[in-house]
């Protein structure tokens, strides 16, 4: 049991670097990227593709990160002259090209088996001490990007994005250059969200396919929209939500008996559920953006 | 060669019906209703739930559709109207939240294994060489006859026009005596029968299964984006794009390049063809191959 | 206020099920599995499922092991390798068994195995037959036949039956690329060839396009192996493209035809690992229709009864339910000679079955039938 919550813990904590990643350019920016599982994505296989290449492993952390945002700054000249909706479906466009070329590209990415047999980060660490330290590493993590959000959102660059957000053509007047931002939102939410890639492929000691459906991005706006848009503390709330509702489905399943069709359902039917309410009630999220005083 | 043409309008035909819902409907509400392609998936299942219950398979088929109908005219009154006052992005984002609790629902209720209809085995047609089965065909011709329907309805009535001016400008055709709710849940009623309609009849042939919306996104989007949004006849001619490029790749024999007898491309980047066109399209033609009507990129 | 009472919800579940479970556990020794219960391939493992069932069952009427009742908790893997090494995860730390069984596809039992041996958990493999499972380690052990034995069978039964030049359809993963290149090799051996080669992708709804690529070849037979619901759509669509006139050869029959409707699939011929045999197996078929009214709906079924009476036997043998004691109590019990329902185990130095048998098969009926 106790390890189980350590399971659910590590995954909560990847998953919330992930949403701080989004929260960057969703958040501050107000960029409506649907394929932002690409990032992760990238950040799985570049971990991958540097083991199964006989690398050093940790050479695919920022191997990942770079790639990451090289994507991020071609999403973002894409986006150049397109309406937030129409580069919503582009991204969307993006990240399944992505997803088929690793699904067939068998020499780089293994194809549809994927890569097995990534290290996990402590292996030398006996027992259940390898866990914890990894663990504590991916809380750890969280917390520097958490810290780092904030320091980014309060600081000239977030005030700059949100500007942005709110109001372009004023940003424009004041001298802002609207697409040298975005790509940057792009690019450091693309790279904070390559890392948590990275731990996800030595957690599960695997790199797949599967993680880059289109489902994924929606499991992370969830989280971001839930929480609180743009605001850090919102964010961690969101994904402590959906993972609540995640691991405690089974539990239910087994108390109940119920089969896993439903339990799939539910899990994915209580996410939608509570993101309408959200988006219907409480449009700013749980926590709510704080917006600063002028005085 | 006559099959690559077949397949290329089979291939068209599972996909025009949604688009062309989609098109009508996103020209006049302006977000993309990520949730539309999910109503076809809706569509497929009721088909499949009253045709079970021994009500003949045509019947079945117009029921679902008219029922698909008013769930999206239900879905949009409640939800998408609220959210849409807040912008297309929230509406967007609402649309997703739609279609995560309609697949929630589908699986809870009708579980993960595709459902098959019974319809009963018939020996394929063969028409110069081409095969196709009878349900196919019907499926291409159903979608010819909507396609004339509606071109002649946008075009050549009162109401196809009050519905161009409405996508055209809102303020103006309001402003000009058009009741534009009337006219916009009339069409979001006749959308969401559509896609009913094209996810059932795309049913027929691959079974109803929860993942049919998910498969259908991306291309019924391009589809929908390539022929320009509004354009009927667009919407149609994206899909067949769409379809012709997916068909075509798919067989040019790469042989002769590598020594071998016969190299394929995969069939699995073909879709990764179809979004690479949207993207194109995107960057270089945006408001749709054929550049008319809605002028919003 | 609404955080809370979750909270307090969960926790409370929590320490109910704990104490639940602690007290069970004290009458009962549990081993797991790992099956795919929904997804194209939920039909076969469904039908994994009751043959495990019936082998507990066995086992608790003969006494059980070492005086408990035996159990077998059954996860489902989705369909997919994330899940299914949650699934042995949730089976390793928090039921704490010491065996896993499963899963079915070779791509999701490989990385699924890798976990279990890497936390010092007993794999037993009952249903996948890539030629990597032999590698998976010391603990990891196999009672069903890979793709080396499976790809000579089936080219041997293909080349006797006459045909020569080959078109083959396989999924996009482990097994079917293990099934493909191992076959080419093997019937190429022969003096056959294989002209034409699809590795199709998984969970499409139409396959039209990969069986237009391989009807270019002219082929005088196609070679198939397909999951459930996919080989049901390859089929009517081979029918519905006029490609039937020439002979369909299912690689694992029951796999390919479980979920295509009788009326496509008659006539088909093929190859399957084989099924029941003997008197025990008889007994077993008998036992199992009485059950569930119906007969085997796949040939795997049996291997996972003789998956649950192995690892009973060799937890007896062991004299322990922990991973080392049914290890050696598996090797023990394979020296000594075990016979199953699908015919006499015994496993070589790395834990894998010494000639697992195969069928020869056609459709006939309704039904599978021996040729």
């Amino acid at each position: 049991m106790y390890d189980f919550l350590i399971f659910t813990v590590t995954i909560a904590g990847i998953y919330a670097i992930m949403a701080l990643g989004l929260n960057v350019l969703a958040g501050y920016s107000g960029l409506l990227n649907f394929g932002h599982i690409a990032f992760a994505g990238i950040g799985v296989y570049a971990t991958g593709i540097a083991h199964a290449r006989g690398w050093p492993v940790l050479v695919g952390i920022p191997l990942g990160m770079l790639a990451a945002m090289l994507l991020g700054w071609a999403m973002a000249r894409l986006g150049r002259r397109l309406a937030t909706d129409y580069w919503a479906i582009a991204t969307l466009a993006v990240a399944e090209i992505l997803r088929t070329v690793a699904l067939n590209e068998a020499e780089l990415t293994g194809g549809a088996n994927g890569i097995t047999g990534i290290p996990s980060l402590f292996e030398s660490v006996p027992g259940p001490w390898n866990q914890v330290y990894f663990t504590t590493l991916v809380l750890g993590l969280v917390a520097v990007a958490a810290f780092l959000s904030v320091r980014l959102g309060d600081g000239r660059f977030g005030r700059a994005l949100r500007l942005m957000r709110e109001q372009p053509a004023l940003a424009a007047c004041m001298g802002y250059n609207l697409q040298t931002l975005k790509s940057h939102a792009l690019m450091c939410g693309g790279a904070i969200t390559a890392l948590a890639g990275s731990l996800y492929a030595h957690y599960f000691n695997f790199a797949g396919t599967e993680f880059m459906l289109a489902a994924e991005t929606f499991v992370l706006w969830t989280m971001v929209m839930i929480g609180g848009i743009g605001r850090t503390s919102g964010v961690l709330l969101g994904v402590i939500v959906v993972q609540m509702v995640y691991a405690f489905v089974p539990f239910l399943r087994d108390m109940l008996g119920f089969g896993s069709d439903v339990a799939g359902s539910l899990r994915l039917g209580m996410i939608g559920v509570i993101l309408l309410c959200c988006l219907l009630w409480r449009r700013e999220g749980l926590l709510p953006e704080k917006l600063r005083n002028p005085a | 060669m006559l099959q690559f043409l077949v397949d290329a309008l089979l291939r068209t035909a599972d996909l025009a019906l949604i688009t062309l819902g989609l098109s009508m409907l996103y020209g006049l509400i302006k977000f993309p209703n990520i949730a539309h392609v999910q109503y076809a998936m809706c569509g497929a299942f009721l088909a499949y739930a009253i045709n079970s219950t021994g009500v003949p398979l045509v019947v079945a088929l117009v029921l679902a559709s008219l029922l698909t109908g008013l769930l999206t005219l239900v879905i949009q009154l409640l939800v998408f109207d609220r959210l849409l006052k807040s912008g297309p992005a929230i509406a967007m984002i609402g649309s997703l939240a739609v279609s995560m609790i309609l697949v929630a629902a589908v699986l809870g209720m009708a579980g993960s294994f595709p459902r098959m209809f019974s319809v009963p085995y018939a020996e394929p047609l063969v028409i110069a060489g081409a095969r196709l089965s009878k349900t196919q065909l019907w499926f291409v011709l159903t979608t010819l006859a909507l396609l004339a329907v509606f071109v002649v309805l946008l075009f050549h009535t009162q109401v196809g026009r009050a519905m161009r001016a409405l996508a055209c400008n809102p303020a103006l055709a309001d402003a000009s005596g058009l009741n534009a709710t009337r006219i916009t849940n009339g069409v979001t009623f006749i959308s969401g029968m559509l896609a009913g309609l094209g996810g059932s009849m795309l049913a027929l042939s691959t079974g109803a299964h929860v993942n049919l919306g998910y498969d259908l996104l991306l291309p019924v989007f391009a589809a929908a984006i390539l022929g320009g949004l509004g354009n009927p006849i667009g919407a149609v001619a994206g899909a067949l794009l769409i379809a012709l490029t997916e068909t075509v790749v798919t067989n040019i024999n790469f042989g002769p390049l590598f020594g071998e007898a016969l190299v394929f491309l995969p069939v699995s980047y073909i879709s990764a063809a179809s979004f690479l066109i949207l993207l194109l399209a995107l960057l270089f033609k945006p408001y749709g191959l054929f550049d008319r009507e809605v002028r919003r990129v | 206020m609404k955080k809370r009472n979750f909270l307090k919800l969960c926790a409370g579940t929590l320490l109910v099920s704990g104490i639940a479970s602690a007290a069970w556990a004290q009458e009962t020794i549990s081993v797991g599995a790992v099956l795919p219960l929904t997804g194209p391939s939920a039909t076969v493992g469904e039908d994994i499922r009751r043959g495990i069932e019936l082998g507990v069952e066995k086992v608790n009427a003969n006494g059980g092991v070492l005086g408990k009742k035996l159990n077998v908790i059954i996860e489902d893997s989705g369909n997919n390798p994330t899940s299914a090494i949650s699934a042995a995860r949730k089976l390793a730390t928090v039921d704490r068994v010491p065996a896993v069984m499963g899963e079915y596809s070779s791509s999701i039992t490989l990385p699924m195995a890798q976990y279990l041996v890497k936390e010092n958990v007993v794999h037993v493999n009952i249903g996948s037959s890539s030629n990597k499972v032999r590698e998976l380690g010391p603990t990891a052990f196999n009672i069903i036949g890979l793709e080396e034995n499976g790809n000579r069978f089936a080219a041997q039964d293909v080349y006797e039956m006459g045909y020569r030049n080959l078109a083959l359809i396989a999924p996009n993963n482990a097994y079917g690329q293990g099934v493909a290149h191992g076959f080419k090799e093997e019937f190429e051996k022969l003096g056959g060839k294989v002209s034409a080669q699809v590795l199709y992708t998984g969970g499409q709804s139409t396959y039209r396009r990969e069986l237009q690529q391989l009807a270019r070849a002219n082929p005088d037979a196609f070679l198939y192996t397909a999951y459930g619901h996919e080989s049901a759509a390859i089929n009517r669509e081979a029918k519905e493209l006029g490609l039937r006139n020439v002979p369909w050869y299912a690689y694992i029959m029951s796999m390919s035809v479980s979920d295509t409707p009788a009326e496509i699939a008659e006539g088909q011929i093929g190859m399957e690992l084989g099924s029941v045999k003997g008197d025990l197996g008889k007994a077993y078929e008998d036992a199992f229709k009485a059950k569930h009214n119906e007969g085997f709906k796949t040939a795997f079924n049996g291997y996972g009864y003789d998956g649950v009476l192995l690892l009973a036997a060799a937890i007896e043998k062991g004299k322990g339910a922990t991973p080392e004691a049914i290890a050696a109590g598996l090797k023990a019990v394979s020296e000594e000679g075990f016979t199953g329902v699908t015919g006499p185990i015994k496993l070589d130095e790395e834990g894998q079955r010494i000639d697992p048998p195969y069928d020869r098969l056609k459709y006939e009926g309704g039904g599978l039938v021996q040729r």
